[in-house]
């Protein structure tokens, strides 16, 4: 193949690569600072009664606030590239290596900021009930927090600077994603945080805010609020919660987006090189309608080969389990 | 209440003389900030400092609103209707762009109101339908006047922020400077969370109006810092990078302020605020 | 100019009928008490018509086709809905250790298989069981569908250029998307769910705003020249 269809694949691979360490980054923020749907148990605890020390970082849902970070760090970043890369034509990259990760702090520095008034907020709001502002709580998680947003942010950055220049690194640049890098960066911080928040929510809340209960049965209504403040040693802190979701919970979500973000790229350009638009790129064709239809059916195939394994797994799992027993 | 006279004086030394006044009712702040907030963005050539706190004002607006109508239970959560505002408020701002260019005088630009009549208009028949019986029937009082609030809040805040990035409301500049380049989706997801996030973080049974205004206030703050970045890298401003620069230094100072008061605030009127404890549990 | 605002009425048609599709569990879901993503209706919405948009944006490139490009978005929208069920019914299954099954109806519509037996009580069933997930994949790809949709049209009949008719179709989907939550309210399975039966509520609001939101965006291209 010439050079161009393999530096595509292989920039595409790299997408795919990043995507996994984005959400698996991603989904330990958010348990790190307890976000969106499992932080309704933790607001609710202080009002029946569970006085607890855990971060209660109430910043709308996670695809909103990811597409804040992403989208500040992707319009920092473009701001930077567009001052820096007319002083080193033919060496962007430079230029890159230096926008990115400043582009990526001030992304952390609006979490961290954020962060800090939606826990003093939330529990000021809650006087009522006894829970107190612990100041140690508050200073001990805003690193951890901040550094977790740091890998995710940085991640994404990046994948939307490749996206935004794909055609450029492969050496056409009729193949540039027509997005801006901060909107490239506004629709994958939504995607990375909806993700996040479907998958990777479910073993925090289900799992590791309610371990005292038994294993193997849905959290019961009865059991809202009633979260597991004792550790195994002493009074259990976020910190305590995301080194278990990292076991698990991290890699499955991580391995969600990597697998989204593999497929849709790769129907793509595979679509576009069964179609024969490769490497010349003849526009609005025939052959670029034989490369779009070729994209639909490979992902129609993947969906149902999804399906299938859907399918396969209710199945086991229903034979495995058996029904419900205990009370 | 001794926030009102402190912003003041903390405030004139350093700017332009400008008097900060929180009008104590919600109607009140609205017309307030709808009145303001319209005549400001007419006049497009204003430095962008006073521009800046015209969106301050909007967004205070919006935040008032979304936290009116949240507060009878949405049902799917407070951000929902945030974002709302800000898709009606791009739609609106669009419209009210491409009109702009028809009644234009020099640099003052009234035709963009129509753009904010005619979201505030979708956002009243939209509210209208949520809350009648015969359709969604969310039964919230007060739906309908929410929701054109926040389409009308919403328009006003993304004109500004593009008049502040362009320097002009020119429907041609606006595109190839704020929606190819990007920018708008930072505007959009900003003042999602401007209007947002203050009610959103001091969620629950005591939570107090002031307290959340301050978080809107700093939120604001952020945006200002921004938007300044943005106008000094594209240069678009008749006065030269000093009013970049100055939109930065006035962000800084209003969110530096506002957050120490926010956190101040919260740590004073929390139950209680300590290093480290034991917890308890309440029977 | 007639045709933008048919065709965003029909988008924004779509996309309200797909977060009526959509397996929504919201924060119940999260603790295993509720069946569907754990996820609220417009946080998962806007992430299906996020990925179909941008799956969309790229096929445009390369293809004029209407069809195509919208077919193409609704794939990509699929994609990452099949996905997301898949990986959280993996999760559930061996890290909290429930079956995926359904507290709506007391037999699977599609594999006649009980429910009821194997349901934790006091919950409203956890998990993304089969009838569930072909509801999820039909919504994810009308909802692409929609967003695609708008996205073409915005950018090849009313001559906005790319980011402009992102923004705009993103704007006009999320518009309807929030009034098909606010007539939700909260959770829905799917088809099979009773509540379902509200859908043509909730269509008439959204065919009432995206017939507004059409003849504005007409009128802005038509105004700003670019028609």
């Amino acid at each position: 193949m010439p050079i161009e269809v393999v530096l595509l694949f292989a920039w595409m691979l790299v997408i795919a690569f990043l995507a996994f360490i984005a959400c698996t980054f991603e989904d330990l923020e958010s348990d790190m600072g307890s976000q969106s749907n499992p932080n309704s148990q933790v607001q609710l605890a202080a009002q029946v009664g569970q006085v607890n020390r855990f971060f209660n970082k109430a910043i709308s849902g996670e695809p909103l606030s990811n597409a804040l970070y992403c989208v500040t760090a992707g319009a920092i970043a473009w701001i930077l590239l567009q001052q820096l890369e007319p002083l080193v034509p033919g060496a962007e990259w430079k230029a890159a290596v230096l926008a990115i990760p400043i582009g990526v702090l001030g992304a952390v520095v609006m979490n961290v900021i954020f962060s800090t008034t939606a826990h003093c907020g939330r529990t000021a709001a809650m006087k009522r009930f006894e829970q107190p502002i612990y100041l140690d709580v508050l200073y001990g998680h805003l690193m951890p927090i901040g550094a977790h947003a740091f890998m995710t942010t940085f991640c994404i950055t990046c994948i939307a600077y490749i996206q935004s220049n794909l055609g450029t690194l492969a050496g056409n640049p009729a193949l540039n994603h027509p997005f801006a890098l901060p909107l490239l960066g506004f629709v994958w911080g939504i995607t990375v945080g909806s993700i996040g928040s479907s998958t990777g929510d479910v073993h925090y809340g289900t799992e590791r805010e309610f371990q005292d209960r038994p294993f193997g049965e849905g959290k019961r209504v009865v059991y809202h609020g009633k979260i597991t403040r004792y550790a195994s040693c002493g009074i259990r802190t976020q910190r305590d919660i995301a080194g278990f979701c990292a076991k698990f919970g991290g890699p499955c979500t991580g391995m969600t987006f990597g697998l989204i973000i593999l497929f849709t790229n790769w129907t793509t350009l595979v679509g576009m090189q069964l179609g024969g638009f490769l490497p010349n790129l003849p526009a609005f064709t025939a052959i670029g309608d034989m490369a779009a239809i070729w994209t639909i059916v490979l992902g129609l195939l993947i969906v149902a080969a999804l399906a299938v394994g859907n399918v396969i797994f209710v199945k086991w799992v229903r034979k495995k389990c058996g029904p419900f027993v205990g009370v | 209440m001794t926030v009102t006279p402190a912003v003041v004086e903390e405030e004139a030394p350093a700017k332009k003389g400008l008097s900060f006044k929180f009008p104590p009712e919600e109607t009140e702040m609205g017309i307030v900030a709808g009145i303001i907030g319209a005549v400001i963005v007419i006049f497009t050539g204003l430095p962008a400092v006073i521009k800046g706190v015209g969106l301050i004002l909007v967004l205070l607006w919006g935040m008032d609103s979304v936290r009116k109508t949240s507060k009878y239970g949405l049902g799917t959560g407070v951000p929902s209707i945030g974002v709302l505002g800000t898709g009606y408020g791009v739609v609106g701002a669009m419209m009210g762009l491409a009109v702009a260019e028809y009644g234009r005088v020099g640099q003052i630009y009234p035709a963009v109101l129509l753009g904010v009549i005619v979201m505030g208009v979708i956002g009243l028949v939209s509210g209208a339908i949520s809350n009648s019986e015969k359709f969604i029937a969310m039964k919230i009082p007060r739906l309908e006047r929410g929701m054109m609030e926040l389409g009308m809040a919403g328009t006003l805040a993304i004109l500004l922020e593009c008049s502040i990035v362009t320097g002009s409301l020119n429907f041609n500049a606006v595109v190839n400077q704020v929606m190819n380049t990007g920018l708008i989706a930072l505007m959009f997801i900003f003042n999602c969370f401007a209007m947002l996030h203050p009610y959103n973080a001091c969620l629950g049974p005591d939570e107090r109006r002031e307290r959340t205004r301050m978080c809107g206030v700093e939120i604001s703050g952020l945006v200002c810092v921004l938007l300044g970045f943005a106008q000094l890298a594209l240069g678009t401003s008749p006065y030269g990078p000093l009013d970049a620069v100055s939109m930065i230094v006035f962000g800084a100072i209003i969110f530096a302020v506002f957050f120490w008061k926010f956190i101040k605030t919260c740590m004073d009127e929390a139950y209680e605020t300590v290093g480290t404890g034991m917890i308890k549990t309440i029977e | 100019m007639l045709l933008i605002v048919v065709y965003v009425v029909i988008g924004g048609l779509l996309a309200c009928l797909a977060a009526h599709l959509l397996p929504v569990g919201g924060a119940p879901a999260a603790m295993g008490t509720a069946t569907g993503i754990a996820t609220g209706t417009v946080q998962i919405m806007l992430g299906a018509a996020m990925t179909g948009l941008f799956t969309a944006a790229s096929v445009d490139t390369f293809t004029d086709s209407i069809l195509l490009v919208a077919l193409s978005g609704a794939v990509g929208a699929t994609i990452m809905i099949c996905v997301v069920m898949f990986m959280a019914n993996i999760i559930y299954g061996f890290g909290a250790g429930v079956v995926p099954i359904s507290g709506r109806v007391d037999v699977d519509p599609i594999t006649k298989e009980p429910q009821a037996p194997y349901k934790t009580p006091q919950t409203d069933g956890h998990g993304v069981p089969i009838v569930v997930f072909v509801s999820g994949s039909l919504g994810g790809f009308i909802g692409g569908f929609g967003g695609a949709l708008m996205y073409y049209t915005l950018l090849n009949y009313a001559h906005f250029s790319a980011g402009t008719a992102a923004i705009g179709a993103i704007s006009i989907f999320v518009a309807n998307a929030i009034l098909a939550a606010y007539n939700i309210r909260g959770t829905i399975e799917g088809f099979h769910d009773p509540k379902f039966k509200r859908l043509p509520y909730a269509l008439v609001a959204s065919f009432a705003v995206s017939l507004l939101c059409g003849i504005v965006v007409s009128l802005t291209a038509v105004l700003g020249g670019t028609l």
